[in-house]
């Protein structure tokens, strides 16, 4: 039987697990009702069980104590009773489906921020401050300990008494456990520090005074870390050392494995692998700690299609595998296997918008699932098929919008046409899969390539559609979705013409597409600071130029998250890419066989010139809006959206309302320019009623 | 002249056919014993014959007028016949009757002939073809020598040549219809079918006076105790007598092979042509005077005949090269009855070839293909699919499904049949469990102590493994409790039911269909009306033909609002979707697949959805590559059309909601 190791029902402690996939502990930052767990927290575990996760481990970082602020992420605070009916909610809902939930408690010790809400003074054993947080911190005394134990104790029994399955202490990502680990920083020189015993002992009170309020039948696990990859934090061997320590007790019923500290900038990005990294590249370290323990391992860490799961599992690396983002971008991933339709499996690519949003204190959102984690509004992650009319819909753009779009009233069971001007789908995604490291969010494309496949939508690839084109169709709906164009002609200043001749500066995409030739020695001046500048600087670095990307922002990739800008700084360093800051692009001039870029500080308006031989600009883009004109004053609703309604989620009133001619709406970068999710999320909302 | 030539010609051809029906005994008896009761069998052959027989030829109305009309005629012209002209009993009123008996003969003969004149494909050719001819010559020829009988026509009428003429006509007349009866041609169907009748060896099959329903579908158990017991079927004298009798009784209709599925997809079996093969080898010598449809052949239009022969003891089946019968012919068969139901004369096929599997199986070890795979696992897994014994309920793990060891005793045992392996199946079980707990049923499983049925394995012609996972199976059943037994797989639900019983399993099994029509028929469920598009049936053979099961599933259908566009062929004629009888393990190559025949059955319906009831049937369905309609089980439609429950009341840590989700 495929995918048998999958489906194989596990034991942990004295709970079956229907499957071996998990969705982990991750900051879920919608639990926003001081700590409480929402409807839409509940719904979006739901969707998870429902669609087949065998264990969800909800709530990352969920907090013990009062003074652990939960309030930066959203967490869930179990630091008070409160939070029981909430949980009940949320584990009937779960149960109700067959899953089962924990939830991963913990105290944040240093790892957190100061400067809100209650202005906690943050702890940590020996006070040293935490770079990515920026956090200072008191050294923890005694009595601290022994309250925070408490807390831990108490925190557990809440999630007993509220009908969750089992909670997991968090003892990695600098957590206040594994802060006392590691001596990189616990200096302590008491019964809580120094020696191998004492470093461990806090962690061990912990768990038992755990395990001695929820009894035998209520699950305790720990999450750890493989190895912080820090010449002084704690290796691979104090790891195993460490599980083993614990394990010995009897008292914990799994572990979940994590490769790489967390602590700097460069760490964290290992901790939830983008794309640019290999699949599951921590697994040797889970399977080092599997070798020590006695109980069920956990383990999570870019696991993203099923059959690297069956393969991972068959080998018996560990025993569970946690496919976290993989649900995030389908939480129907286990039923569309068990239906026999890996194909229709909306796959992770990492882009990891869902991740670079928590760590700005966002809720999480998938790029490509605009229905996840709006459950609750009623956004369905399966589309039904429309009891209404069957409907002529003309899309015209085969970007992720236009794709979204085409998709949705395909399901609807519209008869659907898809007009796109390039030879392939993809939009800007083709585009931005073109530079090193960043090819997999093509991943994107491919599922809709499949979809639009299966769904019969009549594609119309290498065609411009027309005015006319469009309304010999005698479409009832057109939607458009036909993005924009670089923004390079802002500033006269730049030179930049429509002639490819005479242009003094190209765009970023003239240089992803392949359009234009690398430069030898280039500047690119990137006011965006998002993916695009980064993408080009790496892409041209890789083909050999020479390269400065400057920006007039604070740094170049500022808009860049947490987890991505540090593999495009590895890349980028490594290739000798100079990155510089506070610089406008004044001026472009040809002289002689070059070009010389005059810049311009933000803060002394001092003039400074680079003589180079290609200049890119990253402007952002404008809306392609002409047909969107030539259409708008025919169409029965005049091209607008109503806003309240598809706030709301609610079908666009027009769409019942009898008339001649066609409705028309246009989403995405056409609109206004924005990114991938908000174009395939105004596709869902817009097209899920048609 | 004629008073002198007729009872000579009529006692003569009795006399013949006296000696020839003692022959072709002589060819019957060379087969095994079998204990049938002769007496009663003869006593019950005019019911069987008239009630039973009839029920089948009256599918076709115009046959069953013809054959009323000829075969009535000439038994009662025969009979007559004998008195006036053989006896000489020149009464009026007898020569009338007479008259009237030939005349009527002869109208059923013009049909006879009618139908000749353009033969669908499935009749044979060869003697069949001068058949009109001779009836209408002993119709006119009785006729017309009975007109004087009776003074339309003056005695002595006539030059003497006609009266030579006239007798040789009869002579004709009786040298086919009363020789022939038992000498061989087409009129041996008459003598041995009445005797088939009689001597039947599934003498539960037919119908009784006080209303008893007459099915016999469960295969004979081989007796594997008697070391003097042949392992099934080698050669044509292996077969018990009767079974050799029922061979003899074909008429060679070709109902059979219109309606087998292998036949159809070019496999190459047509059942009529395996009959005939059966008795060419009763009788020794080769196929070649068979004047019917070939086995389909690959590449060739049929297999050519002259090519196979057989003796009464020689193997049906050759180790190598050629004898009687090819061993891909008996391996393509799907058990699927629908031979057997279209048989006016009551053959029964399926024993025959099942019989015959048993001796490749058993004694050669030559199952083909897949198949040894399967029986191996069987033996080792005690599932067809080699997987983990103790992986039987991982299907169920959020379920919390109550086993019947922890219970002792339930009012329902959810037999969940192998199908627990498979990922689609146990969508459909998942389905089953929610419809259960909506009705508030008292179930439970065996869980990891229930095995495979044998199904497949006695299919296969593996008696021994049947016999083995079917003891174990009963072993374990007996420990236990239950009112009855509830299965979504048919070939379970037939194989408790109706094959259980001679090794001692005893239960009341019902398929969930039919079990779901009794729960919405006594309030216990609740539907929302249905929202989707058109809906077909598609009939389980193991539940309709095997069992009779046509009507709950199609209540069921009805209860959840759906109106059925019935296939062309459904109900007892429903086509068999190629995954019985272990044909998918054998697979043995034709010219198309039989799913792929029966999708299209499907499509023809504009159905957007078929709806079946078996884990086999889905599966083959399901197989057809870009079919137009979706194939489900009817426990997830109504799975799906469930009204859901009022919602839980308080919360209580100590209780969880039980898992309903079907997927």
């Amino acid at each position: 039987m495929a995918f048998d190791a999958i489906f194989q029902p596990i034991e942990i402690g004295k709970l079956t697990i229907r499957n071996r996939v998990v969705s982990t502990a991750h900051a879920e930052v919608h639990a926003t009702d001081g700590g409480m767990t929402t409807e839409r927290y509940v719904r979006y575990y739901e969707e998870k069980a429902k669609g087949g996760c065998g264990l969800s481990i909800c709530g990352g970082s969920s907090v013990v104590s009062i003074d652990s602020p939960q309030g930066w992420w959203s967490s869930v605070n179990l630091a008070t009773d409160r939070i029981i009916p909430h949980f009940q909610n949320l584990a009937d809902a779960v149960h109700k489906h067959g899953g089962k939930i924990m939830i991963q408690i913990t105290h944040m010790g240093r790892r957190s921020r100061w400067d809100g809400y209650d202005w906690s003074t943050l702890l940590s054993p020996s006070g040293i401050r935490e770079p990515v947080h920026r956090s200072t911190c008191k050294t923890i005394e005694e009595e601290d300990i022994w309250r925070i134990i408490g807390d831990f104790a108490q925190a557990a029994r809440r999630a007993k008494e509220g009908g969750l399955d089992g909670v997991e202490l968090s003892a990695v990502h600098q957590h206040l456990i594994d802060q006392f680990w590691s001596p990189r920083v616990n200096k302590r020189e008491d019964q809580w520090g120094g020696s191998f015993e004492n470093r461990m002992r806090f962690g061990m009170e912990v768990l038992k005074a755990v395990r001695a309020e929820v009894g035998d039948d209520f699950v305790v696990g720990m999450r750890i870390c493989g190895d912080e990859f820090h010449p002084d934090g704690l290796s691979h061997e104090d790891m195993k050392q460490i599980a083993a320590y614990y394990d010995a007790t009897g008292q914990v019923d799994f572990f979940g494995v994590i490769g790489s500290g967390c602590d700097t900038h460069n760490t964290l990005a290992n901790v939830i692998p983008n794309m640019s990294y290999p699949p599951e590249p921590f697994l040797h370290l889970a399977a080092g700690i599997k070798e020590v323990v006695s109980v069920p391992v956990i383990h999570a860490q870019n696991i993203k299609d099923p059959n690297q799961a069956q393969r991972i599992l068959e080998g018996g690396y560990v025993d569970l595998v946690g496919m976290t983002r993989a649900q995030i971008a389908d939480p129907h991933m286990i039923a569309k296997i068990k239906m026999g339709q890996v194909d229709q499996i909306k796959q992770c690519v990492g882009a990891n918008y869902c991740i670079d949003r928590q760590y700005q204190g966002l809720d999480v959102l998938c790029i490509q699932n605009a229905a996840t984690s709006r459950e609750y509004m009623g956004l369905p992650h399966i589309i039904e098929k429309s009891e209404g009319p069957k409907r002529k819909v003309v899309v015209v753009g085969g970007g992720p919008g236009g794709m979204e779009a085409a998709r949705v009233a395909a399901e609807r069971g519209h008869d659907v046409t898809l007009f796109e001007a390039a030879e392939a789908l993809g939009g800007q995604i083709t585009i931005a899969a073109q530079a090193p490291q960043r090819d997999q969010i093509a991943g994107i494309t491919r599922w809709y390539q499949l979809e639009l496949a299966r769904l019969n939508v009549d594609l119309r690839l290498g065609t411009r559609a027309d005015e006319a084109t469009l309304l010999d169709l005698r479409p009832d709906i057109v939607v458009l979705a036909t993005g924009g164009h670089p923004f390079l002609e802002q500033d006269p200043q730049w030179g930049y013409s429509e002639n490819p001749e005479e242009s003094l500066v190209v765009s970023t995409w003239d240089i992803l597409s392949g359009k234009v030739a690398p430069g030898k020695n280039v500047l690119i001046y990137d006011t965006i600071c998002e993916f695009s500048g980064l993408s080009a600087a790496d892409y041209l670095a890789d083909k050999g130029a020479k390269v400065e990307i400057v920006t007039d922002d604070i740094k170049p990739g500022a808009a860049v998250g947490g987890t991505t800008f540090p593999t495009y700084y590895r890349s980028l360093y490594e290739k000798e890419v100079i990155m510089s800051s506070d610089l406008l692009l004044h001026k472009v001039y040809r002289e002689g066989d070059g070009l010389v870029a005059v810049l311009e500080n933000e803060y002394t308006g001092a003039l400074e010139e680079r003589v180079v031989d290609q200049v890119v600009v990253e402007n952002g883009v404008r809306p392609d809006e002409g047909l969107y004109y030539a259409l708008k004053a025919q169409s029965r609703n005049k091209g607008q959206v109503d806003l309240e309604a598809l706030y709301a989620i609610q079908p666009q009133p027009c769409l019942s309302e009898a008339g001649d001619g066609f409705l028309l709406f246009r989403l995405g970068d056409c609109t206004a320019p924005r990114n991938t999710h908000a174009a395939i999320y105004d596709a869902l909302r817009i097209c899920k009623d048609f | 002249m004629l008073e002198t030539l007729l009872p000579i010609l009529i006692f003569s051809a009795l006399g013949v056919a006296v000696i020839g029906a003692w022959r072709r005994v002589r060819l019957w008896r060379q087969g095994r014993p079998s204990a049938v009761p002769l007496l009663k069998g003869l006593a019950a052959m005019p019911r069987r014959y008239l009630v039973d027989l009839h029920h089948v030829v009256g599918r076709d109305k115009v046959m069953s007028n013809t054959h009323v009309a000829t075969a009535g005629g000439f038994v009662a012209a025969a009979v007559l016949m004998t008195l006036v002209h053989g006896l000489g009993l020149a009464n009026p009123w007898l020569g009338g009757l007479l008259l009237l008996a030939s005349a009527t003969m002869f109208v059923g003969s013009l049909f006879v002939a009618r139908r000749r004149r353009n033969p669908p494909a499935r009749l044979s050719r060869g003697p069949w073809m001068r058949l009109p001819r001779s009836l209408m010559a002993f119709s006119l020829g009785v006729f017309a020598i009975t007109l004087p009988a009776v003074g339309i026509l003056p005695a002595g009428f006539g030059h003497w040549l006609l009266g030579l003429l006239l007798a040789a006509v009869v002579a004709w007349g009786l040298a086919e219809m009363v020789v022939g009866m038992t000498w061989g041609g087409p009129m041996k169907h008459a003598f041995a079918g009445a005797l088939h009748l009689a001597f039947h060896r599934r003498p539960e099959r037919f119908s009784t006076k006080a209303g008893g329903e007459g099915r016999s579908t469960g295969l004979k158990a081989l007796d594997l105790e008697d070391p003097s017991a042949p392992l099934g079927v080698e050669t044509p004298a292996d077969f018990t007598w009767n079974q050799l009798l029922g061979f003899d009784a074909c008429v060679q209709c070709g109902r059979c092979e219109a309606v087998c599925p292998a036949f159809a997809a070019g496999q190459p079996l047509n059942p009529k042509k395996l009959i005939q093969d059966m008795v060419v080898g009763m009788a020794g010598g080769s196929d070649a005077h068979y004047a019917g449809s070939p086995h389909p052949s690959q590449g060739l239009g049929g297999k050519p005949v002259g090519e196979h022969h057989g003796t009464p003891h020689g193997p049906i089946v050759a180790r190598e090269g050629k004898a009687l019968v090819d061993a891909e012919t008996l391996w393509s068969c799907t058990t699927c009855r629908a031979c057997v139901e279209e048989c006016p004369m009551m053959i029964e096929h399926v024993d025959a070839i099942v019989d015959m599997r048993r001796f490749l199986t058993l004694e050669r070890g030559e199952t083909p293909n897949k198949a040894p795979e399967v029986l191996d696992n069987l033996i080792a897994t005690d599932n067809p699919g080699g997987f983990a014994p103790g992986a039987r309920m991982h299907w169920a793990a959020d379920l919390d499904l109550p086993l019947i060891a922890d219970l002792q005793q339930v009012d329902v045992l959810l037999w969940l049949g192998d199908g627990a392996f498979d990922m689609r199946n146990q969508r459909t079980l998942r389905a089953l469990v929610k419809v259960l707990r909506a009705a508030g049923v008292d179930f439970a499983v065996l869980g990891n102590e229930e095995r495979d049925s044998g199904d497949v394995a006695r299919r296969l012609g593996d008696e021994a493994t049947f016999q083995s996972l079917a003891r174990r199976n009963i072993a374990t059943l007996a420990q236990y409790r239950f009112q009855h037994i509830v299965t979504c797989d048919p070939h379970s639900f037939h194989v408790l039911g109706n094959e259980y019983g001679e090794l001692g399993g005893h239960y009341r099994v019902y398929h969930h269909s039919t079990y779901i029509a009794e729960l919405y028929e006594s309030g216990r469920l609740a539907f929302r009306p249905w929202k989707g598009g058109s809906v077909t049936y598609h009939d389980p053979c193991y539940l309709g033909r095997y069992n009779g099961e046509y009507e709950a599933p199609r209540n069921v259908l009805r209860a959840l609002g759906i109106q059925v566009s019935e296939m062309e062929r459904s109900g007892f004629r429903s086509r068999c979707c190629g995954g019985g009888g272990g044909a998918p393990i054998t697979d043995i190559p034709g010219k198309r697949r039989i799913p792929d025949m029966r999708m299209n059955d499907v499509e023809a319906t504009g159905a957007s959805l078929v709806a079946v009831g078996c884990p086999q049937c889905t599966a083959m369905l399901e197989g057809v590559v870009d079919a137009g309609a979706e194939v489900r089980d009817i426990a997830e439609l109504v799975a799906d059309a469930l009204v859901a429950r009022p919602a839980v009341g308080a919360f209580d840590a100590t209780r969880r909601p039980q898992a309903e989700e079907v997927i």
